[in-house]
């Protein structure tokens, strides 16, 4: 198969960036994306050219590293899969095949298609974990909960922090991806005791990062690759809801940033 | 205080604010047009109708102040949010393609301050008079404003007919977005009612521009008549 790449190259954050074609020759139906770049960028480096930086680890779908917007849908044009699980062969013979990097303030490029995702790190330091005793660990099941509330918890545990939701959405926000946190762990024993401190947390962290704000056009479900519902981002926005009036907290400030010291 | 307005100034918290003021606007929208159907009635009942709402000055005053503030923080916040959102992506995609993204949802901005536009423009015509003072100060046989009569006065004028429709495409568009959107921005999900929220704004929407675009067609089609 033959197809004209359009790649987003650009050498560091504050530089300007442009769209550079590429011709890419006898490729095999059955190469995933990335292999496709791999062969791309072999044939760069033989002509003494800089290759193109994309992002990749596990290229089986569950380490979240791989994020290219190809033409115009972060993951590309299958349902529920990372770039890393797309095939060439569902693209069409001959036509042109745009790749952009995740666009988001919060996203920092690094280079050409590699970007910051440490925002969503720092989101996460803000409150998406459990407090627990050093010591004995106990067993994750010695507190017994129901199927439902198992598979449930497991729905939002599958995000991968891929990012995907925020390069989807027109306001650039994260909230599937905060909502899915916030989800994952109020709905286990374990999360329960900081669910209030933890919604307000994220939240805050979010906004802090520069995320925008959930305009509910849910365009980030259609891109997940794990498929996670938008049901979390309702069951969030309860959540925070629910934390503001039941558990409004003492009056001392969370510190603005908690991660000033750190910079 | 500050702590009310810390929670309020995060997006959600102003999210939750822009909704729920949606909401109370949407209310609005419907029970205007379920008083302006009374012009099917004829002049004695909706000129009545009319008088009854001016009767008691401090309902009706309390009622537009309460509006112009709900209104006021509708809009406010949304272009706070909005101009936030925008600094959100400052590089935008080369390549755009939506999988799910309604057109409704796709325009709230756009259909949201045309329909401010119109809005004001909508009170000077008939509430105040500005745009078209005629039958403005006319009363009818009992001493009532003649509301009936500027309306059917209004509504035989082709150009109204056709500013008046489009502002009914605006709202529906509008509607049908900002209406499903509010709920699940306050967190209103469940899965044997998620249908039902999810259809509830082009639902309602349809509805409202379904009764007042009967009005405007009514009189300008002369099936009601001064």
């Amino acid at each position: 198969m033959n197809f004209t790449l359009k790649v987003w190259r650009q050498r560091g954050a504050g530089e300007r960036g442009r769209f550079v074609i590429y011709p890419a020759r006898d490729v095999s139906p059955a190469m995933s994306f990335l292999e496709m770049l791999d062969v791309l960028n072999q044939q760069l480096v033989l002509k003494g050219q800089e290759p193109v930086a994309f992002e990749s680890d596990c290229r089986e779908g569950i380490c979240g590293s791989c994020s290219l917007v190809i033409n115009g849908i972060p993951h590309g044009p299958d349902r529920g899969v990372a770039t890393c699980q797309l095939y060439m062969r569902r693209f069409t013979e001959g036509t042109t095949i745009t790749i952009e990097p995740w666009r988001a303030k919060a996203f920092p490029i690094i280079r050409d298609l590699v970007v910051d995702r440490g925002a969503l790190d720092r989101v996460m330091q803000a409150g998406g974990y459990i407090s627990s005793n050093t010591g004995g660990a106990v067993d994750g099941n010695t507190i017994l909960i129901g199927k439902d509330r198992a598979e449930s918890a497991m729905d939002a545990a599958s995000c991968i922090s891929c990012g995907a939701c925020v390069a989807a959405c027109k306001n650039a926000s994260a909230m599937l991806f905060v909502a899915a946190k916030v989800s994952h762990l109020a709905l286990l024993p374990q999360g329960e005791p900081e669910r209030a401190t933890r919604a307000k947390a994220l939240m805050k962290a979010m906004d802090r990062e520069g995320f925008g704000s959930c305009g509910n056009q849910y365009e980030c479900e259609a891109v997940c690759p794990k498929s996670i519902s938008v049901h979390f981002i309702a069951a969030f926005n309860r959540e925070f809801l629910r934390a503001t009036v039941a558990e409004p907290g003492p009056l001392t400030e969370i510190p603005s940033d908690p991660h000033a010291e750190f910079r | 205080m500050t702590r009310l307005f810390t929670v309020l100034l995060t997006s959600l918290g102003s999210k939750v604010v822009v909704a729920l003021t949606g909401l109370g606007l949407a209310g609005f929208v419907v029970f205007h047009m379920l008083g302006n159907l009374q012009v099917f009635e004829g002049s004695e009942s909706l000129n009545t109708y009319a008088a009854f709402l001016r009767e008691l000055p401090i309902l009706l005053w309390s009622a537009r102040v309460g509006l112009l503030l709900i209104a006021v923080l509708h809009v406010g916040l949304t272009i706070r949010l909005a101009i936030h959102n925008r600094r959100a992506r400052p590089v935008p995609y080369a390549v755009r393609e939506y999988r799910k993204a309604s057109m409704a949802s796709r325009t709230m901005a756009l259909t949201g301050g045309l329909l401010l536009i119109f809005i004001i423009f909508h009170l000077l015509h008939f509430t105040a008079g500005v745009v078209d003072a005629s039958f403005s100060d006319r009363l009818d046989p009992r001493g009532h404003r003649d509301v009936y009569g500027k309306v059917i006065h209004a509504f035989q004028n082709p150009w109204f007919v056709v500013l008046y429709l489009a502002a009914q495409g605006l709202l529906g568009l509008h509607l049908s977005h900002g209406l499903s959107s509010s709920l699940q921005t306050l967190g209103l999900e469940h899965p044997l009612l998620n249908r039902l929220f999810r259809a509830a704004g082009p639902l309602v929407a349809g509805i409202v521009v379904l009764g007042n675009a009967a009005i405007i067609l009514a009189i300008a089609l002369g099936v009601l008549r001064a």
